[in-house]
């Protein structure tokens, strides 16, 4: 009976041993609010063991108009790189810069400036704010050494990448390339591509290849100075760098090119900033519709002459309640030069319009001969023409070459600075603005270049990250990475850098993620799954002042 | 003439009553078998018994926790001297579970006892505590001085499931609906005995009689007069508040002026510091500290207070306060404020002050006894419930007035509560925030500073920095005057936008009668009884929709019940209960709730018995009548005018004026429990901007909630072995339950109104943000079932040493993955082990006795947070020693003697030690 008391007694405490509770464990799984563990990474089919970035501007982690050593740090490939590192991928050299100015110099002279920082309203160079600075990375003096797994050179077209010579000091700045030459290291001649070659990557990634080749035409309102690279040209361009960089096997990915003229560069500026109610505009625009009244007076006549159609086009009015839009040259509008001149010197009012500016009846010929010439092929723009981002610092202010030469064809000073307001009385030179015929010369060939590119990767086996849409979403709805909405806006949009073109940091690490994510889909790797794409918050939108 | 005989026979016996040690019983009951006279023992154990009677006849001595005996009379003036030998457990005399007198080995239904000598000899720090020690028994801790006992699961702090009675009167406050422990409850001295009925027992005791029953019983005057009192000081010794003093003390005073009046008066005043609640944990579970943009710490306040910055980029940008477009820099995230800790917002002073008097009055010097007794109690301690109060000045009132004899007693008694002084805790955190800055201003702050910083190069962990920095820029910091000041205000302003306060002025009026008619049938034995209650809210519109004069509301409830045994055979009894009881609420449908068990007697030594019982709880005057603004929501409760009354104004967006025709709207709580969607769908239609994501809510009102329990139990006596063990099933229905949901103002949820472009109305409205997010008051159509087993085996080990041990286990039986929205809120271990050890006379005068827990880990749920209670081990010991010439007992003693801290639920302090000493004197 002892015993019986003892065992009972003892057998109470068996709830001590006793196993871990499901009910428990169910409770804590529903509190808990943390994700589900994630699985591993695994590289799938990929070997990421000696990666090598080609490219331009994007690749080299050009931001804010300079490269510096914290923008490539956050360069994409350098983050893609980054997480190559977790599935066996080896050391990533980058070809840093000597600061974080940004900006070159050849022998002591400087010939890129230092980085734009945002200055409280919008883009700034970094010396406003900080003052002057020295450039310190001279490609004369400092190159370092290579090789290089970030092959990104600022402003390579396409077919810069296969040239030999394209990185030769010797070059400069003929035939060469500031940023090339200072990754050729001992081979002065070799292509961008030979230098990639002789590391002979495993897995490579080629991005905006055919970007700057469409790109200068564009920054350049289509002036016909930086023309669109050939289609043929392109396509042999990319074939090349696409077979050479394969041909020993080697794995990668190829981005194709977004339609650039969403960048905030070009649509930052509106085809109608001229507001009534700015002072320095506001009050002159009953006499400029006078002036234009007359103008639009000979469009008219012209047209019921049947001498032109399009007067309706090239009507000019300011309205004194909503912004106008600039006056723009069209070299697509037939050049009616000749019409006007004759139209208003045939019409006996004029002496008296001339008498308006205080100009004798005698200037008369010589006037309108002037309006032909600057109105021949003007019109007001509309929404749908484009202008670059630098349009905004000229658009308002007075062309001074075109103020001397009205000067200096009998103009009195007032009349002539009158007549040479930027987008107002002067028209806008084709630098300034793309037309949607321009436009459409950009898509058609980014649409060309963007086949070949498709083909291309099929063929090879690379996989395809589609640039293009992303901007296009980037640009208009905006698109969501992580707690982040970005759009393309300038300064505040988050995906594009001060500069328009290029990127933030947190818009390469988009750039990285959109690449990761091509990779898992074509090589099986897990790195969206597994939880190791970059954090949106890690990377910032931009770099301050005082990073030096 | 006539030869008249007068048959006038008296006989006188009397002597002294002791026990087994020598000391002398008060209060022991003599009757003369047969028949119902007899006397009780005086306080030195002396008696007289003079009765109409020649001897032969025999008297019988019981003293509760003692062996009855019986004793032959023979002769006139007799001395006879009893020693009573100490019973076991079993043959102590409960009340309770029958609503009439009988041991606890033949009781029909599970109950625990808890008498002089448990209250003597328990290690802990008081008698309440001591409880702890029960089987089946839970004591989850709130505070120092405020424990909130419970049976069988499905507890908070705000335990509205488990009645609390001293002396018949209910001890919850009118505005809580639940006790506060013992804070306004009994002194020890006073105690006579606590029994507690585990499980459901609405047949005998009508509504909230759902997890289990607690009866106080105190000492009657006639029974027990003169002056006994303690007094116990000590110090509470935690990690985070440090060694402090602890002080508490009681005094008694009864006298029997006649055998037809007598009077009592207790006192009782207790003071010490509170267990601080230190902990900085993310209350959410998400693993964050204050480096984290939203962490909203468990004993932190003012960062519950937590928005999207990205809408408040978005705000400014309209306001033209952030540069156009600068919303793409600010993140879609949530940020919190930062709050303050607990120990800056309460002094952590524990105290109680209670005092209760009676005057008890025998007309006839018998057993009829018309009592008036009146209870106050003023406290301050912390409770958890929602949020967490600083419970000061708290004031609880009760007067009753109960006329009774051995067959019947009709009471009624009212209870007032005043809130005094208390306020929550977490608002003030929020609102001395707010006094300093308003959200809107700090948030603007807050986002300002983050795109800013980002422009400047920052990434978002840095900008998060940067921008608390620069919204926290001149916070009141604890200590200042102008943190004094604020928090002043808050905790003197009962409007929760501005301040904190907690106003309540409510009462109960109740009313119970029982008649036994066991003296009069032979047949069984039958009782009736009824009871009847009236509820009187008054908090000014604070916390109830009681802006226009209090709320009141009834509900009455009857009962019977017939207890029969029989003799089954030579050696086995029956014992047949059954009980039936029907309650009306004013605003519910009247129900039956019954109870019928079977016990089986086998020779004496073996009970057997098998139960149902049916339970129900009636929703909480908080559940039907609050109306409050909370912040992220407004909880309106479920009585059928309740919701109407919540009548708040609300500006209309742009879009939303376009549609309505107006610029605001007056909206009230009907809207949630007739036009509502559920608050999780539409957060899934946010993300999905799918309509069909839309799930309608629409809560019914609230109704009572319902549990049956079936129950086996067995008790037995094997050679020195006592065994109590009872297992039971528990069902429950339409379980009291929260929904939050979230009624636009304008469209049907239905969606059968559009706009023109087809857009159905309400989803316009969720769009526009146009809609007010409620907690409803409402039942669950969940099933839910639990089940558990408690066993108990004590004996006597070594020679006279007392051991005890038992085993608690309960089990929820509930699919949570299938039901992911649904909270039963168990808190209850599934196992759980204690142990005791002691004697009463390790040598002379002197007893010791050692007890031991052990409680498995659980998950804690309860509206104030959700989280994990660890497994835990508790040391409590005690040295008495006692000295009959003083008639004093002296103890040391101390609780959680590991100094292992603990808690018994999430978001409390942990729980530290205690060690003290007491002497209390005439209590023996």
């Amino acid at each position: 009976m002892k015993k019986l008391k003892y065992i009972t007694l003892s057998l109470l405490t068996l709830g001590m041993v006793a196993c871990e509770n499901e009910l428990v464990q169910d409770l804590r799984d529903r509190a808990n609010t943390n994700d589900e563990p994630l699985p591993e990474l695994t590289t799938g089919t990929a070997d990421f063991s000696n990666y090598v970035a080609v490219g331009a501007s994007f690749t080299a982690g050009f931001t804010d108009n300079a490269l510096f050593i914290a923008a490539q740090e956050n360069s994409f490939p350098n983050i893609i790189a980054s997480k190559f590192a977790l599935a066996g991928g080896g050391v990533f050299n980058q070809p840093l810069m000597n600061d974080n100015f940004g900006g070159l110099a050849v022998g002591g002279n400087r010939i890129t400036d230092p980085r734009l920082v945002f200055g409280g309203a919008g883009p700034v160079p970094l010396e406003a704010v900080i003052g002057p600075v020295t450039v310190s990375t001279d490609i004369a003096v400092n190159n370092p050494t290579g090789p290089f797994n970030n092959l990104g050179i600022p402003g390579a077209k396409s077919f810069h990448l296969v040239a030999p010579g394209y990185g030769n000091l010797a070059n400069f700045p003929a035939a060469a390339n500031p940023y090339a030459v200072r990754v050729t290291g001992n081979t002065p001649n070799a292509s961008i591509l030979e230098l990639a070659m002789a590391q002979s990557p495993t897995f490579v990634t080629i991005s905006e290849v055919g970007g700057n080749d469409v790109l200068g035409y564009a920054t350049t309102g289509g002036d016909g100075t930086n023309p669109i690279t050939p289609t043929a040209t392109f396509d042999a361009s990319l074939n090349a760098l696409v077979a050479g960089l394969t041909a020993n096997g080697a794995q990668g990915v190829i981005g194709n090119l977004p339609n650039i003229t969403s960048l905030s560069h070009f649509t930052t500026v509106p085809h109608n900033p001229l507001d009534p109610s700015n002072p320095d505009f506001g009050p002159l625009i009953p006499t400029l519709n006078s002036l234009f009244g007359a103008l639009n007076g000979v469009y008219a006549f012209l047209e019921s002459q049947g001498a032109i159609d399009d007067a309706a086009e090239r009507t000019i009015i300011f309205s004194e309640t909503e912004a106008s839009a600039v006056v723009i040259v069209d070299e697509n509008l037939a050049n009616i030069s000749t019409l006007i001149t004759q139209t208003l010197l045939a019409n006996p009012a004029f002496p008296a319009f001339l008498a308006q500016f205080g100009l004798p009846p005698e200037a008369a010929p010589q006037v309108a001969g002037l309006l032909g010439v600057v109105y021949g092929q003007s019109r007001q723009a509309t929404a749908d023409d484009l202008f670059v981002l630098p349009s905004s610092s000229v658009i308002g202010t007075v062309n001074e070459d075109f103020f001397a030469f009205l000067q200096s064809q009998g103009l009195p000073p007032a009349v002539a600075g009158q007549f040479s307001v930027e987008g107002v009385t002067l028209p806008l030179e084709d630098k300034w603005a793309l037309v949607p015929e321009e436009q459409a010369e950009i898509a058609v060939a980014t649409e060309a270049y963007n086949g070949t590119i498709s083909a291309v990767a099929s063929a090879n086996g690379l996989a395809l990250v589609d640039l293009n849409s992303i901007l296009v979403e980037a640009s208009t709805t905006g698109i969501m990475f992580d707690d982040f909405n970005m759009n393309t806006d300038l300064v505040f949009g988050g995906l594009v850098s001060l500069d328009g073109i290029h990127l933030t940091a947190r818009g390469y690490a988009l750039m990285a993620n959109s690449f990761l994510k091509a990779i898992d889909a074509t090589y099986g790797s897990n790195f969206e799954a597994s939880g190791n794409l970059a954090k949106a918050g890690d990377y910032p939108t931009n770099y301050s002042p005082s990073l030096q | 003439m006539l030869f008249c005989v007068v048959s006038f026979a008296q006989t006188t016996v009397k002597g002294k009553i002791t026990d087994n040690t020598g000391l002398p019983l008060p209060g022991a009951n003599i009757v003369v078998v047969g028949t119902s006279s007899g006397t009780v023992s005086d306080f030195d154990g002396n008696y007289t018994l003079i009765i109409d009677q020649d001897p032969p006849f025999s008297i019988r001595v019981s003293y509760t926790g003692f062996e009855a005996q019986t004793i032959e009379i023979t002769t006139n003036d007799q001395t006879v001297d009893v020693t009573l030998q100490e019973g076991n457990t079993l043959d102590e005399v409960v009340i309770s579970a029958s609503r009439t007198p009988e041991r606890i080995f033949e009781s029909p239904v599970t109950v625990e006892r808890f008498g002089l000598k448990e209250i003597k000899n328990t290690a802990s720090v008081d008698f309440y505590d001591g409880l702890e020690n029960l089987k089946g028994v839970d004591i989850n801790t709130n505070s120092l001085t405020f424990k909130s006992i419970n049976t069988r699961g499905f507890a908070t702090f705000a335990n509205t499931r488990f009645v609390q009675l001293v002396d018949g009167m209910d001890n919850s406050a009118p505005a809580l609906n639940f006790p506060l422990g013992n804070l306004l409850g009994m002194t020890e001295t006073d105690v006579l005995s606590v029994e507690l009925l585990p499980g459901a027992s609405s047949a005998l005791y009508g509504a909230n009689a759902f997890n289990g029953i607690l009866f106080m019983r105190s000492k009657n005057p006639f029974d027990h007069s003169g002056i006994s009192g303690y007094v116990k000081r000590g110090i509470t010794s935690q990690e985070a508040a440090g060694d402090n003093p602890y002080t508490d003390l009681g005094i008694r005073m009864a006298y029997k002026f006649s055998e037809k009046f007598a009077a009592k008066v207790n006192f009782g005043y207790l003071k010490g510091t509170d267990w601080f609640a230190v902990n900085e944990e993310d209350k959410l579970n998400r693993g964050l500290t204050r480096d984290d943009p939203d962490y909203d710490g468990i004993n932190v306040y003012g960062d519950e207070v937590s928005t999207d910055i990205n809408d408040v980029a978005q705000t400014l940008e309209s306001l033209g306060l952030a540069p156009p477009g600068s919303s793409a820099l600010v993140p879609s995230q949530n940020v919190s404020r930062t709050g303050y800790n607990e120990r800056d917002l309460t002094n952590y002073n524990a105290e109680s002050i209670k005092a209760d008097w009676g005057l008890y009055f025998r007309p006839w010097e018998n057993d009829f006894e018309i009592q008036y007794v009146g209870k106050v109690g003023s406290g301050n301690t912390i409770y958890q419930g929602a949020n967490r109060y600083n419970i000061k000045n708290f004031f609880l009132q009760q007067h009753k007035l109960e006329v009774r004899n051995n067959n019947f007693f009709v009471r009624g008694y009212v209870t007032e509560d005043k809130a005094g002084d208390s306020y929550d805790m977490v608002f003030t955190g929020i609102n001395i925030n707010r006094a300093w800055k308003d959200d809107q201003t700090w948030f603007g702050e807050y986002v300002g500073a983050y795109i800013g910083a980002t422009l400047g190069g920052a990434t978002d962990a840095q900008a998060h920095a940067a921008a608390r920095t620069q919204a926290d820029t001149g916070r009141y910091l604890p200590g200042t005057p102008e943190y004094e000041a604020a928090f002043n205000r808050s905790i003197n302003d009962p409007d929760l936008s501005t301040g904190s306060k907690f106003q309540d002025n409510s009462k109960i009026y109740h009313a119970d009668a029982n008649y036994n008619f066991g003296d009069m049938i032979d047949f069984a034995e039958i009782q009736v009884g009824g009871s009847y209650r009236t509820y009187k809210l008054n908090s000014s519109g604070t916390i109830y929709t009681d802006n226009n004069g209090p709320i009141l509301y009834s509900e009455v409830g009857v009962y019977t019940q017939l207890q029969r045994s029989l003799e089954v055979s030579e050696s086995v009894e029956l014992k047949l209960t059954g009980s039936i009881r029907y309650d009306k609420s004013e605003l519910f449908d009247g129900f039956f709730s019954p109870r019928l068990s079977a016990g089986f007697t086998i020779n004496e030594d073996h009970n057997i018995r098998a139960s149902y019982q049916t339970g129900f709880r009636n929703p909480t005057t908080q559940d039907l009548y609050i109306g409050l603004d909370v912040g992220r929501a407004i909880l309106v409760g479920g009585a059928p005018d309740n919701p109407a009354r919540d009548i708040r104004n609300y500006d209309l967006s742009t879009n939303g004026t376009a549609i309505t025709g107006q610029t605001n709207i007056n909206f009230d709580g009907t809207g949630a429990y007739n036009n509502s969607f559920f608050a999780n769908s539409v957060s899934t239609f946010g993300e999905t901007m799918n309509p069909a994501d839309l799930q309608i809510a629409n809560s019914n009102l609230a109704q009572p909630e319902q549990v049956s329990s079936f129950e086996l139990g067995y008790r037995g006596k094997f050679d020195g072995l006592i065994i109590d063990a009872s297992a039971y099933y528990n069902q429950y229905q339409d379980f009291l339950a929260n929904e939050t949901v979230i009624a636009p103002f304008y469209g049907d949820v239905q969606l059968t109104q559009t706009l023109p472009g087809g857009t159905p109305l309400a989803v316009a409205a969720i769009a526009n943000g146009d809609w007010q997010a409620y907690q409803t008051y409402t039942n669950s159509d969940e099933e839910v079932n639990s089940y558990g087993a408690a066993i108990q085996v004590s004996t006597k080990v070594l020679g006279d040493f007392d051991l005890s041990a038992n085993y608690t286990y309960a089990k929820l039986d509930f699919d949570v993955n299938q039901n992911p929205d649904f909270r039963t809120n168990f808190n209850t271990p599934e196992h759980k082990v204690k142990a005791s050890f002691g004697n009463t006379e390790l040598f002379k005068n002197f007893g010791f006795n050692v007890s031991w827990r052990w409680s498995d880990n659980f998950f804690w749920e309860a509206s104030f947070g959700d989280g994990e209670v660890p497994a835990y081990h508790v040391l409590d010991a005690q040295i008495n020693f006692r000295i009959p010439s003083l008639k004093s007992t002296f103890k040391a003693g101390a609780t959680n003697l590991l100094q292992d801290e603990y808690f018994t639920a999430f978001g409390t302090g942990l729980i530290g030690s205690q060690y003290y000493v007491s002497w209390t004197i005439n209590n023996l």
